[in-house]
């Protein structure tokens, strides 16, 4: 195992240990990137040429030390690079969402006075040329991909290339110049502006320090070695703190490899070719892979759809048994493998939700060593995961090292209370607001807002947050999250909102797994046209009502759903409906959704919906249909919405 | 003026039916030039008078100077006429790539002969050559995702962007498109017509592009001539088209002032001519 540890002490920021990677094993491949159908490959030295490229170019800019460098775009080289020259030139980095809503945008730049921002192409370049006076301290765009610039003349456009030869000339002059600003950065100033994802108002931004996120990736690889030899495909978004720790802190750290794909929609090929030996995905990309397995048997031969079951049940109840087997490793398991891209997974993680605990065996039996992480970008992403051979799907692990502290804050009876958390690598506050800072930390110990406990194995399990336990009108507490996760564990159910806060029983709105329904409504020749119209057959409504019966049946008989609806559109983040990482912002829909909520709790058969969906591209479109409410209380008169 | 592309006084029979009638007009280099008209206007007679698939009854075809009414179609693309059609013509059975190449068919030196010992002839190298020009073409269009699937296994849309790259396979210094919106939903009719100007203004293709569809027409075209059984109406920009009174008679009916407003639906049962 290499000493993590001693590495992060002997360069204790991105540009010191990328000088260092490049030193020592500088011909050795860094990244690779699909570029026109092939890998391309960047060693140490290129990526440390980039780096310093761009920095002595940004220099040449005039920017410098305590600057903020935005960095907007797909995950690609010239991404992480750009966050390294930040940080070699004393400036901050913040990375944006490549789906940022204009507002958070504009909210985000002005806030951190970013006075340059890295924008990948003629997509994010039109979102900032969009934003202009609610920007005034943006002064260069630096852009990567010329293709389609060609019609503008703003003058804070530059080419990416344009910045690097500027950096060129620079070095040229003073040839020393690169080093000395790599010398001059320390580890414990700020280095990363790290936005939290704000499930309320604006987003707030994590100040971490580049010494702190290589000591903490640290202590993850003590736990969860890697090396060299080690593939990682970046897909998560960048700005995202475990994104961070993956392709910059570990991979600075251990070398291991990482691997951009060609675009969004190429990853899962992508994804196959390089046959990582890590991988974290969040739960619905868990969910989702094994769907569309499912989804695929369906539509397979007989033949593969036999193997599959046969399979599928040996290797279930070998684990079953704790055991692995064999028969179905070579029947079915090999090849499902081979074909999502698992061959060489050594290591595989899921978070930021339950992961339901059919998929979790599916996995599992599939030989994928998953296992669940948790933390909070404060706390510089995951610092609890289950130890090799200890892994409980119900459960978040235990903490990764002895100086992670954690303590369950004004426990209940059933010793459920708040997660509080301390260790020496946490972040250092929030960017220009220290009030918040102090809300969330006290006497050096974090809040994290989440309820939790720990179990009689001492791991760590983790509810819900704190504050969206809600309470029913008879006083009954339940988790809406839990029961929601419950649903959509259902392979037909897409996304839910549990309703019941201050009413007198439980209600749920369910969007349905369209690409999955339709091919049932197909195999069962179920005439639909759109989204809308699938969601209203009457069909899918009796197939959702045995889904959420079987979900009832797992409840006590105060938290079930008593009436649901099947909703006409799927909850998106462009609406505001779901945070970027897809959890389910409810003050938002109970306002948009208000007519409909109180029209499921007066006890409405039908509600008559006339609306208008506004798409990305600023188009419009009007819905007119009518809700069906389906009643499961046991004194509801029979079945009157599924007509 | 030298015009890269023009007609002089063409006209197209096929026994009694006059499909065209002493049309004149010509393309000007790095033109995104449109022709708009009812259905059966003879649109695509012309794009198949200028791929050659037609031989004009009367008049003459001229492409950079040279008299090119009576050479044969498959001499044209040689001279850097690319088209795609109005109704997909691509190989269902073929990847989306092998489709892209056999627009560089031309291109090629090796024939079967030659190709078969292909590390001697430079085969090979030929291969990846023209491979990088598909990538990149592939990149342009965002095909990637679709690189290795079967043709007609990808949905409508799809399938037109394919065949638009097919065309651009060809490196055609004017290209045609016959409706290349067809069918298409809004989505997809904003991405064509984004990849129609970038075409235009980064790959500097002469575009003459046929299509229905008014708004994006009248959007992206630099001139547009406008076709009504067969002859020529009218033909300028954009918005002198649109303001042209025989215009607003062929597209709307006699009565009509404005044009409608799609979006003001229900229309008034008048308006509908």
């Amino acid at each position: 195992m290499m000493d993590y540890a001693g590495r992060a002490a002997a360069a204790d920021t991105y540009p010191k240990l990328l000088r260092l990677n490049a030193r020592e094993h500088g011909a050795d491949i860094a990244l690779r990137e699909k570029d026109l159908g092939l890998w391309r490959l960047f060693s140490w030295n290129d990526y440390q040429t980039r780096v310093r490229d761009f920095a002595l170019g940004m220099v040449e800019l005039g920017l410098g030390r305590g600057d903020v460098i935005g960095i907007i775009g797909d995950n690609r080289p010239d991404w992480v690079s750009a966050e390294i020259a930040a940080h070699a030139i004393g400036a901050m980095s913040l990375g944006l969402y490549r789906d940022v809503l204009d507002e958070e945008a504009a909210y985000l730049l002005s806030y951190g006075e970013a006075k340059l921002v890295f924008a990948e192409d003629e997509e994010q370049v039109d979102k900032l040329l969009a934003l202009a006076e609610r920007v005034p301290n943006l002064k260069h765009i630096v852009y990567s991909d010329p293709r389609g610039m060609r019609k503008y003349d703003d003058p804070r456009l530059m080419q990416a290339d344009r910045l690097a030869a500027l950096g060129r000339d620079g070095a040229a002059r003073e040839p020393g110049l690169y080093d000395q600003l790599v010398d001059a950065t320390g580890g414990e100033d700020v280095a990363i502006l790290c936005t939290t994802s704000g499930t309320t108002a604006h987003p707030k931004l994590a100040m971490l320090a580049a010494g702190r996120v290589l000591r903490h990736c640290a202590t993850y690889l003590a736990f969860d070695p890697k090396g060299p030899d080690d593939e990682y495909v970046s897909v998560l978004p960048l700005p995202w703190i475990m994104e961070q720790v993956y392709a910059l802190g570990k991979s600075l750290l251990c070398r291991m490899k990482v691997n951009f794909v060609e675009q969004p929609d190429t990853m899962m090929n992508d994804f196959r070719e390089i046959a990582p030996t890590f991988v974290l995905f969040a739960p619905r990309v868990w969910e989702s892979i094994a769907a569309d397995v499912r989804a695929g048997v369906m539509d397979s031969s007989p033949l593969k759809q036999s193997l599959y079951h046969v399979g599928m049940k040996a290797g279930l109840s070998a684990l079953a048994h704790g055991k692995h087997s064999a028969v179905a490793d070579l029947l079915l398991f090999r090849a499902l493998r081979d074909r999502l891209g698992f061959t060489r997974l050594r290591s595989a993680a899921t978070g930021g939700a339950a992961l339901g605990p059919d998929t979790f065996k599916f996995f599992q039996a599939m030989g994928v060593p998953l296992r669940t992480l948790y933390g909070q970008t404060e706390l510089l992403g995951a610092y609890t995961l289950h130890p090799f051979g200890k892994v409980d799907p119900d459960t978040t692990g235990v903490p990764m090292a002895d100086n992670i502290e954690i303590r369950i804050d004004n426990p209940d009876v059933h010793g459920v209370g708040e997660i509080v958390v301390r260790h020496p690598n946490m972040f250092l506050g929030y960017y220009k607001s220290p009030e918040a800072s102090a809300a969330d930390i006290k006497d050096g110990w974090m809040h994290s807002g989440d309820a939790g406990y720990f179990n009689g194995n001492n791991q760590l399990v983790v509810i819900d947050r704190i504050k969206d336990l809600a309470e029913t009108a008879r006083g009954e507490r339940f988790s809406p999250q839990y029961i929601e996760n419950k649903l959509k564990f259902s392979p037909y159910i897409a996304e839910t909102v549990v309703l019941g806060a201050g009413r007198d029983a439980l209600a749920a709105m369910i969007c349905i797994r369209f690409s999955i329904i339709s091919k049932w409504a197909e195999k069962y020749r179920i005439a639909f046209t759109t989204y809308t119209d699938l969601a209203s057959r009457p069909e899918v409504y009796a197939l959702l009502r045995r889904e959420v019966e079987t979900v009832n049946a797992t409840l006590p008989p105060a938290q079930r759903i008593s009436r649901f609806l099947l909703l006409y559109k799927e909850l998106d983040a462009d609406d505001g409906e779901l945070t970027r990482t897809r959890k389910v912002r409810r003050s938002v829909i109970n306002e948009k959704y208000a007519g409909i909520i109180d029209a499921i709790y007066s006890g409405q058969h039908e509600i008559p919906i006339d609306t208008v969906i506004r798409f990305q591209d600023g188009t419009t479109q009007r819905i007119r249909t009518r809700l069906a409410v389906v009643d499961l209380s046991p004194d509801a008169p029979l079945a009157e919405a599924a007509e | 003026m030298a015009y890269t592309l023009e007609l002089r006084g063409v006209s197209l029979r096929f026994g009694g039916v006059r499909a065209l009638t002493e049309v004149s007009f010509g393309v000007n280099d790095g033109e995104l030039f449109s022709i708009i008209g009812p259905n059966g206007a003879g649109k695509t007679s012309i794009v198949n008078c200028i791929s050659g698939r037609y031989r004009p009854t009367e008049g003459q075809l001229f492409y950079r100077g040279r008299n090119i009414t009576a050479l044969n179609p498959n001499a044209r693309p040689s001279l850097g006429i690319g088209r795609t059609f109005q109704n997909l013509a691509l190989f269902h059975h073929m990847t989306v790539l092998d489709n892209i190449m056999v627009g560089r068919h031309h291109l090629l030196k090796n024939n079967f002969i030659t190709g078969s010992l292909y590390w001697l002839t430079g085969a090979r190298r030929e291969e990846l050559e023209h491979r990088r020009k598909v990538e990149e073409i592939i990149d342009f269009l965002d095909l990637q995702s679709v690189r290795k699937s079967t043709a007609g296994t990808l949905p409508y849309g799809l399938r037109k962007r394919v065949e638009l790259a097919r065309a651009m396979a060809l490196e055609p210094q004017l290209i045609l498109l016959d409706e290349p919106m067809a069918g298409m939903n809004f989505e997809e009719k904003e991405d064509m017509a984004r990849y129609i100007v970038d075409l235009n203004e980064e790959f500097g293709m002469t575009v003459m592009m046929i299509e229905h569809d008014m708004g994006v027409v009248m959007d992206i075209s630099h001139r547009v001539m406008v076709l009504d059984f067969g002859r020529k109406i009218a033909e300028g920009n954009p918005a002198s088209v649109l303001a042209d009174p025989h215009v607003k008679r062929a597209y709307l009916g006699e009565e009509d002032e404005v044009l409608v407003d799609p979006d003001d639906t229900p229309a008034p049962a008048e308006s509908v001519a």
